[in-house]
């Protein structure tokens, strides 16, 4: 029976969005569906960290052998995605001698560079680090943009020939005895990019083979062929910073335990984070003291952050994995490798396998391992190219920070838009339209805007995690409006609303846990100026049914003044 | 990749070789990345900017500050240009309603931008150092004040300044005093008052030393009217003109003298007086947000305004009272924008009240627009005229003619702008307390 692709990968993560890109440079036919936004699952919620593999040079050796390596492949084919920030494993007095020593040796067996600082050295590095802290490890950790990588991965599976669908759920499993062959999934508003207020439509897609790369999700795509994976979603919160207290990713060095590192992401730092199991991906409390302590705990490495204004919080869910039959009971203690399962060898039901666990940093590895187990199934010879040709925008990266041309804008915000736009950055920015900052925060221009408007359809969180516009202090409240005003005229009013409603309310999801201090006063001035300026507390254009306008009546005579004074008629 | 290849060391073999290197830059160089948590955009800043009123091409002191200093990456040598477009009237700092250390942000992005990107050999840094540094050339023109007032009057001079430096041959040189303060004082034989319980350290700055010693006079005539003794230390400029241009390190060595000085006369028991608005809140404000000196803290705490002073610790007003001058007439009174970032702009009118034969009227809180040397530059010229429009408009529509200010720069953009005679406040003071100036002049 000929089926509709190839590869059917599952999750738009970077695990999913790398497999793509793998299978679909090896010449594979590859269809990628994914839920929401590529990136909405885990990838889109972790600390922005690129492992130099320091943190398991204790506990998991393996793991931080193969983040050592990937690091150094990111670099070369991610620059764009890449702040090569180094990182300091921090001990504070009360920390053991003994494991900072075991530590430097870890990263030593690993391959991992590692140098000892004195407390002094450090805060030469970093200012803000509290004054006692002891001495410190200098290891090549560096920060890394998750929505900038996956996308890039995304974008480079298209121009390899690949069909990816975002926005499109997977409602079941397609499946003939024993036998995967395809998903039905439901797209919310059509196929194809993204236009809020479309109909949505179902669709079945057919493959010769399929790849469960929903991360956290495994096991819920699993039940729909009765397929039992036992992934532990473990929650861990996230909390960002307004500005960096931190150029260096700071680690608690010490053998394990919540709130431990601060990595500078961009324009800010997010402060990471807690690890505690959870029954559902999708459905967890999210609480304020969870982020309360971690604030408390990281100010011990960096007092500063105790007064700091903080944006907004996030929770993300690992994918963890155990084989059964392990039984640990602590998530923490839970490996980070990733697991490769396939139904064949495992249940007996064939076109299938699923990844599970694993971490960002090794995602490309995770890929390659999969692409190879996919091909050999398939019986397709095409080997793996993924380490050595760049990721679409860190083409010459090099050369293109030698000539770097201002494009007309102010300096901070020329460099912040070349940085995310890498090798792409001419080709968006050069534009002989007036190019006015749209969000002020980020640096954001109209030229990036309508970029990625012209990648992802109406979506608005899309382009908001291809730019950063609205990701600032102000949470959007000066610029998701015109961020919005963009998509006119290409989509209809009705359009440009729903998806200004909803980037809005996505932004305030994380807000809400910041509301004190500097954001609780920039929410209530967000909240007047929506409010005040464009009638969003309460506005009849966005009520079902016509305005009776017929309603209104012409105001109150002139006499009727509370003030008794009349007006000229 | 120099991260990951960068050598190991702690004692392995081989590491020998391994030279620390300066990456970061010196623990004075500011971080003021944090101070961008207060802003949440409001935008008052940008609407209170003058430069930006008048200047579409200015991104506004939002952008200046929180903003530019946010998208700051600590290996970042990158300041926009268009910092040097502010004119340090400081005005954003009162505006913001949430404490961004607006005028701190601009004064070091400023000093950077002058350290790492202006070409030093570049006609702009020659003549932002010329302007910054009036205090050292100062003296060379007060040793010859009639030739030097003869040679920079002419006009080949002034069309000379403009081509080689771009210092705007729209604007009269000032005029050096033929006697300067400081050679008045030491000819006086000093102080006339010794008074342990009541001392002041007059801080004169440069322009009333070489340019208005009377103003200077004034104040002394004043202050030991009230009994004070006058204590006038060493001094060089305040830094003002410094922080404007960008050239902090010459500010630095001028605020290191001026607080080892004026902490001295502390010791000695005397509080810090200026009577330039600039000078005092160069002292106040600027010195503590830029500099760490042994005594900074202490100079800004016990610095005032030369009238807010007498204010606070005299019975100014009650002095006042009944007294009458000849000499002057009505006043249009300009509140310098440093004197109303002090909280003083109400202050003269309400002192002048009592006295009879004068009046000042307000001429409104626009900025005059000079702000120091920003005006002296030709191509702030015509910006810096277009800011003082509103303000020549009111002191024309106002009912006086003849000008007040306490900014020396100020009143050299009132006199340029409407042709008015300028006077200080503690003129105008001096011939209500002491008479007028030939009768001070015998005392």
């Amino acid at each position: 029976m000929p089926r509709d692709t190839g590869v059917l990968v599952l999750g738009g993560g970077s695990t999913g969005c790398g497999i793509a890109r793998d299978l679909a440079m090896r010449g594979l036919e590859v269809t990628l569906v994914e839920r929401g936004n590529l990136t909405d699952g885990t990838t889109g919620r972790m600390h922005g960290l690129l492992h130099s593999g320091g943190r398991y040079a204790v506990s998991d050796q393996a793991s931080a052998t193969e983040c050592i390596e990937e690091n150094e492949i990111l670099r070369e084919i991610a620059g764009h995605c890449v702040e090569e920030t180094g990182g300091l494993f921090v001990q504070r007095p009360e920390d053991s001698d003994e494991y900072f020593q075991e530590k430097l040796e870890g990263c030593r067996e690993c391959g991992i560079p590692a140098r000892v600082l004195s407390g002094t050295e450090a805060r030469e590095v970093e200012p803000y680090l509290a004054e006692d802290v002891a001495r410190a490890i200098e290891v090549p950790d560096g920060a890394v943009d998750p929505f900038r990588l996956c996308v890039a991965n995304a974008i480079d599976a298209e121009n390899h020939g690949a069909r990816v669908e975002t926005h499109a759920e997977v409602v079941d499993l397609l499946r003939d005895g024993d036998d995967i062959y395809g998903v039905e999934v439901r797209h919310e508003s059509g196929p194809g990019k993204r236009t809020h207020a479309a109909p949505g439509t179902t669709e079945e897609i057919t493959a010769d083979y399929v790849v469960n790369a929903t991360g956290a999700w495994a096991g819920q795509i699993g039940a729909m062929a009765d397929l039992e994976i036992e992934v532990r979603p473990s929650k861990g919160v996230m909390t960002i910073m307004n500005v960096r207290q931190v150029d260096t990713v700071i680690n608690r060095c010490r053998p394990k335990g919540d709130a431990d590192i601060i990595v500078p992401h961009e324009t800010t730092a997010i402060l990471g984070t807690t690890d505690e199991e959870v029954p559902d991906p999708d459905d967890y409390p999210e609480e304020q003291w969870e982020v309360d302590q971690m604030i408390d705990t990281l100010s011990e490495l960096v007092p500063i952050l105790e007064e700091a204004r903080t944006i907004r919080s996030f929770w993300g869910v690992r994918p963890l994995y155990e084989p059964p039959g392990t039984g640990t009971q602590d998530p923490t203690d839970i490996t980070r490798d990733f697991f490769l399962l396939d139904h064949a060898d495992r249940d007996g039901v064939a076109g299938m396998s699923s990844i599970v666990g694993g971490k960002f940093t090794t995602y490309r590895a995770m890929a390659e391992e999969i692409a190879d187990h996919v091909c050999d199934k398939l019986g397709v010879t095409a080997s793996c190219s993924t380490a050595d040709e760049p990721l679409p925008g860190s083409e010459n990266i090099e050369t293109l920070e030698a000539g770097m041309d201002d494009f007309g804008l102010r300096s901070p915000v020329a460099r912040r838009s070349m940085q995310r736009l890498g090798s792409r950055a001419s080709e968006v920015l050069e534009t002989d339209e007036p190019n006015p900052v749209i969000c002020q925060c980020e640096g954001v221009t109209r030229a990036e805007i309508r970029d990625a408007i012209s990648q992802s359809g109406s979506d608005l969180n899309a382009v908001r995690i291809r730019t950063r516009a609205s990701m600032g202090n102000c949470q959007g409240g000066f610029c998701c409006q015109n961020m919005a005003n963009e998509l006119h005229p290409t989509y209809d009013e009705e359009t440009v609303r729903e998806a200004l409603d909803e980037l809005f309310q996505e932004r305030w999801k994380g807000e809400r846990h910041a509301l004190w201090g500097e954001q609780l006063s920039q929410a209530m001035l967000n909240y007047a100026l929506h409010a005040t300026t464009m009638n969003r507390d309460r506005d009849p254009a966005s009520a079902t049914g016509d305005v009776d306008f017929a309603a209104f009546d012409g105001g109150r005579a002139a006499s009727d003044r509370v003030d008794g004074t009349r007006g000229a008629d | 990749m120099s991260d990951a290849e960068q050598p190991t060391d702690d004692g392995v073999p081989g590491d020998d070789e391994f030279e620390p290197i300066q990456v970061f830059p010196e623990a004075e160089e500011m971080d003021l990345r944090p101070g961008a948590d207060n802003c949440y955009k409001c935008s008052t800043c940008d609407t209170n900017c003058p430069v930006a009123e008048v200047d579409d091409e200015f991104p506004g002191p939002k952008f200046q500050g929180p903003e530019q200093w946010r998208l700051k990456r600590q290996d970042d040598q990158d300041i926009d240009d268009s910092v040097m477009k502010c004119s340090n009237c400081m005005r954003c700092d009162s505006a913001c309603p949430s404490d961004v250390p607006l005028s701190q942000m601009h004064n070091t992005a400023r000093g950077e931008y002058v350290e790492e990107q202006m070409n030093t050999f570049s006609r702009e840094y020659v003549r932002n150092r010329i302007l910054a540094n009036y205090r050292r050339l100062a003296p060379l023109g007060s040793m010859f004040p009639r030739t030097t007032n003869f040679v920079m009057g002419l006009s080949a001079t002034q069309w000379l300044g403009e081509k080689l430096l771009g210092i705007t041959g729209e604007r009269e040189f000032p005029e050096f005093a033929t006697e300067t303060f400081r050679e008045w004082w030491t000819k006086r034989g000093g102080a006339k008052v010794d008074n342990p319980d009541k001392r002041i350290a007059y801080f004169h700055g440069c322009y009333s030393n070489y340019n208005t010693p009377e103003v200077a006079k004034a104040l002394v005539r004043v202050y030991e009217h009230f009994g004070y003794e006058i204590m006038v230390p060493d001094q060089h400029c305040s830094g003002t003109p410094m922080f404007a241009n960008g050239m902090l390190e010459d500010a630095r060595r001028s605020a290191e003298t001026n607080v080892r000085e004026l902490a001295a006369a502390l010791e000695d028991g005397a509080d810090i007086v200026a009577s330039c608005s600039s000078c005092s809140m160069s002292l106040r404000q600027e010195y503590p947000e830029l500099f760490d000196f042994e005594g900074t803290e202490a100079v800004a705490e016990n610095t005032w305004d030369a009238v807010e002073y007498l204010r606070v610790h005299e019975d100014l007003e009650g002095e006042l009272e009944g007294t009458s001058v000849d000499e002057f007439d009505d006043f249009a009174y300009h509140a310098p924008c440093h004197a109303r970032n002090q909280g003083l702009d109400g202050q003269t009118t309400e002192v002048l009240a009592p006295i009879d034969g004068v009046a000042a009227h307000d001429v409104g809180d626009s900025c005059s627009g000079i702000s120091g040397t920003y005006g002296w530059k030709a191509e702030n010229y015509e910006t810096s005229m277009k800011i003082g429009e509103e303000m020549f408009d009111h002191m024309e529509e106002s009912e006086a003619n003849t000008g007040l200010t306490e900014c020396p720069t100020c009143s050299m953009q009132m006199e340029h702008g409407t042709g008015y005679e300028i006077s200080h406040t503690l003129e105008v003071l001096e011939a209500a307390l002491v008479g007028d100036r030939t009768e001070a002049a015998a005392q």
